[in-house]
């Protein structure tokens, strides 16, 4: 932990930079593959492009009819965050601050659902999401993941919390300020960086999850991108240069997102997962 | 600072611990929590408890059901393959803990320092864990092609390495590992960024003080550093167990469990037993079973790894 | 793209829950046979799961069909179990879905039938034309609950310049195989390219060589082992798998078959690195797309006996499609059917897939590279897939394994097939 830029320090800059190369071999492997034509392919699979087409991509974007599902996915991923971080925040402020039995067995709870297989609640949930009248719908998805990613957000908030200082909200509240006000005006602004990482965490999670929009909205106008990818592939599955697009074309908004929040999101952890 | 404010939490707890018993009315009314526990309820509780009930039964997932006492849990006990998936699932997490988190705190130290290119390297690091399992066990069957010419046997050819060349999803002694491996290179970034958080908490002045001392490198981060990483130990090693101990798509995509039963899991037998061979009530049987174990040994790991921390 | 009608059948079960009258419940069959009935009148939306190899005829055959709307949604055979399997335990099947022929799969028309979840399609017209050989895929009790608009067949998917190259024609017998297979290794290719890492790519070769080895000698076997009388151990199985591993020794394979997928298959066939992969007819597309020019590919039968006469090939009805018994769009579903049993759409369809029709009329266009089959399948030399015949899901993938641990090594035939044995024997 020199100050200096020394000769240390530019080895281990290599080091580093020679990891991250290698690291990247996978990605490399990915881009090239999907900017090449067959006839690139078959002689050179791995070679750098020497005439790149985006042929392939156009061909994905159309063929998986990626433009809508990029909206579905995107409505259902930023709604969902809404209600989580909003409902989850709360809840983990209750039980952060609250020493009872009850508040301490809640958060047992809401840690039991972290363990629990999906798999376990998935017919019954399914029947009750049927039965009223859920299925192929915004809302029937916006409930789900609220309530799937419930325990890992309170998880998180509550660890945090945990280790922030109660003054500021007791002010508040010796001012004369409710709990409501209190909370929102004082105690979620602190939140800030761990909310960062709730939302990345969740946006990684419900932006890629495929089984369960293909079993709620399988067949409707609001199937996500996962959805559209995967029969995409499923039927292109020997054409390399058209898969690999599809999958660059899927993962690249989140890439995007996390790429625009990427120093709030590494700052949310750095500060938010004390733990 | 920022381990001032770790340790300041604790304290904190402790005071509005008190003052709830002289005032009581700094703790946030119940309703705060109400819509979450609600929604949860309705969503995980509500279903995995009637869920339940299908492990004490028969069910083939379509058709007529009858109860069967604890049958599923008898045949679990006695079944060859099951076994032969726990061992699996132990060895993968295993193997996942240590790795993943041993090259995540490396990254993090390196990226930890003046490196100029420290930024970029956090970002391509921690990518890869933004990105669906299931699209990355697709990339890296390809990338564990055991064409001698093609995926990583090309690039361990080209860089003369070619001896290390390897069938590694073909290879039942190996395709478990491999299976690993893909989900330490997606992940690796994960565990460094929760590791740059604890690093970030150490104390500067902690460093200089043993830098003074005549502490060597490694003797400060033995002193200094290790210690004081402990909350991001406790994390990271009980976020990657339940992660290894759940892990399925990423061993489904790439191996269904093969070759032969080679890289099979709970959480493939599980599914196998459910919506291929249509034992729907015994695969909910071995996903109670599951659970109850994942829950346990987080359990554990919390209680041992808190305890360290409250020593140190 | 589907539109607005997606949301119909739901909003449908709201106003039901809504009014709540048992009297809705009444008229609502009533609604809906008129419908049905109507010609060229608006029929409701049905709901249609797929396997991702349906997608290209069913896009076709639901644009032809005027009298529904539909909401499709097709995705990889794993996940549309998963999925479709869920909806059926859950009492809310799609009124349309994905059901393979005969026995042996969660999702095939016996294991879903005996549940009573498939509704019967018998007093169709297509159904009085299905082959006699054929009823088994299609019937249970003497219900036909499946249609599926033909049969692929398992052979040898060729690369004719390779064949070329290396001066070889396609074998008539076993040790003619042999003999094409060497000259095409000494041409330093690889004669046989196999993906035996994708699981269902395993059961192929044994599918191609079983026929042969078993059914031409026994015709019976099936019933014999259904009866108990008969196991996998002490039949033409054993042989099969000899002839299976006969071909790794020799190195006829790729190296690392076991680590090899359906894809990289594909691609060594495709690209002229390999000369043949011993596949499904119903991926002849799959090969062709993936080739410089689909001219290159054509296939012919596995002769899995030395004497010309004995060799027998396997022909399987493919994917079909199930009509939901508990689907409250039932009537405009198997309307749809009956659609689909027509014989120019049976043709579409089977065009589509590459696959040789249910039945056959002079408009009916067959893949050529399908014709060396035809004389098999018109002279009774010709059975279906074999875990069609099988009692349970767990034998299919059972079988999976033992290939897998066969070319690894890891288990003898004899081991196998006793495995085998005891699994066919379950429930």
């Amino acid at each position: 932990m020199s100050l200096r830029y020394g000769l240390r320090t530019f080895l281990l800059e290599l080091v580093m930079v020679a990891a991250a190369v290698a690291f990247l071999f996978p990605v490399y492997a990915l881009v090239t593959l999907s900017l090449k034509d067959k006839q690139q392919l078959a002689a050179s699979p791995l070679s750098p492009p020497t005439s790149p087409t985006l042929g392939n991509y156009s061909d994905a974007w159309s063929r998986a009819s990626l433009g809508s599902a990029l909206l579905n996915s995107t409505v259902i991923t930023v709604a969902s965050l809404v209600v989580l971080i909003a409902i989850g925040s709360f809840a983990a402020y209750f039980l952060a601050r609250c020493a009872t039995r009850l508040g301490f067995g809640l958060y047992v709870l809401f840690l039991l659902g972290i363990v629990l297989p999906f798999q376990l609640g998935m017919i019954p949930l399914f029947k009750m999401v049927d039965s009223a009248g859920l299925l192929g719908t915004y809302q029937g998805m916006i409930v789900f993941y609220t309530g799937i990613q419930l325990p890992f957000t309170v998880f998180l908030y509550t660890g945090f919390i945990r280790a922030l200082p109660a003054d500021y909200a007791n002010a508040a509240l010796i001012d004369g300020a409710g709990h409501l006000q209190a909370f929102t005006r004082v105690v979620f602004p602190l939140l800030r960086p761990i909310t960062g990482t709730v939302l990345i965490l969740n946006a990684v999670f419900i932006w890629n999850d495929f089984f369960t929009p293909l079993l709620y909205l399988g067949g409707s106008a609001r199937e996500t991108v996962p959805v559209r990818i995967f029969a995409f592939v499923g039927q292109y599955v020997s054409d390399y240069g058209l898969v690999f697009a599809g999958l660059v074309l899927a993962a690249l908004p989140i890439i995007v997102v996390f790429l625009v929040l990427q120093r709030y999101v590494i700052k949310g952890f750095a500060s938010g997962l004390k733990g | 600072m920022d381990g001032a404010r770790a340790s300041g939490g604790r304290a904190g707890g402790g005071r509005v611990r008190s003052r709830r018993r002289r005032g009581g009315f700094l703790t946030p009314p119940w309703w705060f929590a109400a819509p979450a526990v609600l929604v949860y309820a309705l969503v995980v509780l509500y279903p995995s408890a009637s869920g339940v009930m299908y492990a004490f039964t028969d069910w083939n997932g379509i058709g007529d059901r009858s109860f069967n006492g604890l049958d599923n849990f008898q045949r679990l006990w006695q079944d060859d393959a099951a076994r032969g998936s726990l061992t699996n699932t132990l060895l993968l997490t295993v193997a996942i803990v240590v790795v993943q988190n041993g090259i995540g705190l490396l990254l993090a130290l390196g990226v930890h320092t003046h490196i100029k290119s420290r930024a970029v390297l956090r970002v391509v690091f921690f990518t890869p864990a933004v990105v669906s399992p299931v699209m990355v066990a697709f990339l890296w069957k390809y990338v564990y092609n055991p064409a001698p010419d093609a995926g990583l046997n090309g690039i361990l050819g080209a860089v003369g390495l070619g001896s290390l060349r390897q069938d590694w999803l073909g290879d039942p002694s190996l395709a478990l590992w491999s299976v690993a491996g893909m989900v330490v290179w997606q992940f690796a970034g994960y565990s460094m960024v929760i590791f740059l958080a604890g690093l970030e908490g150490v104390p500067a002045e902690l460093h200089e003080a043993a830098m003074i001392d005549g502490a060597g490198r490694w003797q400060r981060f033995r002193s200094v550093t290790w210690p004081l990483l402990a909350p991001s130990v406790t994390i990271n090693v009980m976020l990657s167990t339940i992660g290894g101990l759940k892990l399925f798509d990423q061993v489904y995509a790439a191996t269904s469990g093969g070759p032969g039963h080679a890289s099979e899991t709970l959480s493939t037998v599980l599914y196998k037993q459910a919506f291929v061979y249509g034992n729907y009530g015994y695969s909910t049987a071995i996903a109670l079973v599951l659970a109850l174990f994942v829950a346990a040994v987080s359990l554990v790991q919390v209680y041992y790894l808190r305890s360290r921390e409250v020593g140190s | 793209m589907t539109t607005s009608f997606d949301r119909a059948p739901l909003s449908r079960r709201g106003f039901l829950r809504l009014s709540g009258g048992a009297a809705a419940a009444a008229a609502l069959p009533a609604v809906l046979a008129a419908c049905g009935g109507s010609s060229g009148g608006s029929g409701g939306t049905l709901r249609l799961v797929g396997v991702a190899d349906q997608q290209k005829p069913l896009d076709l055959l639901t644009k032809a069909y005027t009298q529904a709307k539909f909401s499709t949604s097709y995705a990889p055979t794993d996940q549309v179990q998963t999925s479709v399997r869920t909806q059926l335990g859950a009492g809310n099947a799609p009124d349309l879905h994905v059901v393979y022929p005969g026995n042996g799969s969660a999702m095939s028309m016996a294991q879903i039938a005996q549940a009573g979840l498939l509704a019967d399609l018998s007093d169709q017209a297509w159904t009085k034309r299905i082959p006699d050989n054929f009823k088994p895929a299609f019937q249970l009790g003497g219900k036909t609950l499946i249609y599926s608009a033909g049969s692929s067949v398992i052979g040898a998917i060729y690369n004719k310049k390779v064949f070329a190259e290396a001066g070889v024609e396609p074998p008539k017998t076993w040790s003619e195989f042999l003999q094409v297979c060497d000259k095409i290794k000494k041409k330093g290719k690889v004669p046989i390219a196999l993906g035996a890492q994708t699981p269902w790519i395993t059961q192929l070769i044994t599918y191609a060589l079983v026929p042969s080895t078993v059914y031409a000698k026994n015709p019976q076997f099936d019933a014999q082992m259904k009866a108990g009388s008969a196991t996998f151990a002490n039949s033409g199985w054993t042989q099969a798998l000899e002839m299976y591993l006969d071909l790794q020794k020799r190195g006829f394979f790729n190296d690392n078959p076991n680590g090899t997928t359906f894809e990289q298959q594909t691609s060594m066939v495709a690209t002229g690195k390999a000369a043949m992969a011993i596949q499904v007819s119903a991926v002849l597309p799959d090969f062709r797309k993936a080739a410089t020019s689909p001219d290159d590919l054509a296939m012919f039968p596995v002769p899995g006996a030395d004497d010309a006469s004995q060799v027998w090939i396997p022909a399987g009805v493919v994917v079909g499609l199930g009509v939901s018994a508990r689907s409250k769009n039932r009537d405009d579903a198997k309307a749809f059917i009956e659609f689909l049993g027509k014989q120019e759409n049976i043709n579409k369809w089977a065009e589509a897939v590459a696959c040789v029709p249910l039945v056959r009329d002079a408009s009916s266009k067959i893949d050529p590279v399908l014709n060396p089959f035809l004389p098999f399948m018109d002279g009774g030399k010709a059975v279906p897939f074999m875990d069609q015949a099988w009692p349970n899901a767990e034998v299919q993938p059972a079988h999976f394994a033992m290939v897998q641990e066969l070319l690894a090594g890891k288990t003898t035939i004899p081991k196998g097939l006793a495995k085998l044995d005891e699994t066919y024997r379950k429930k």
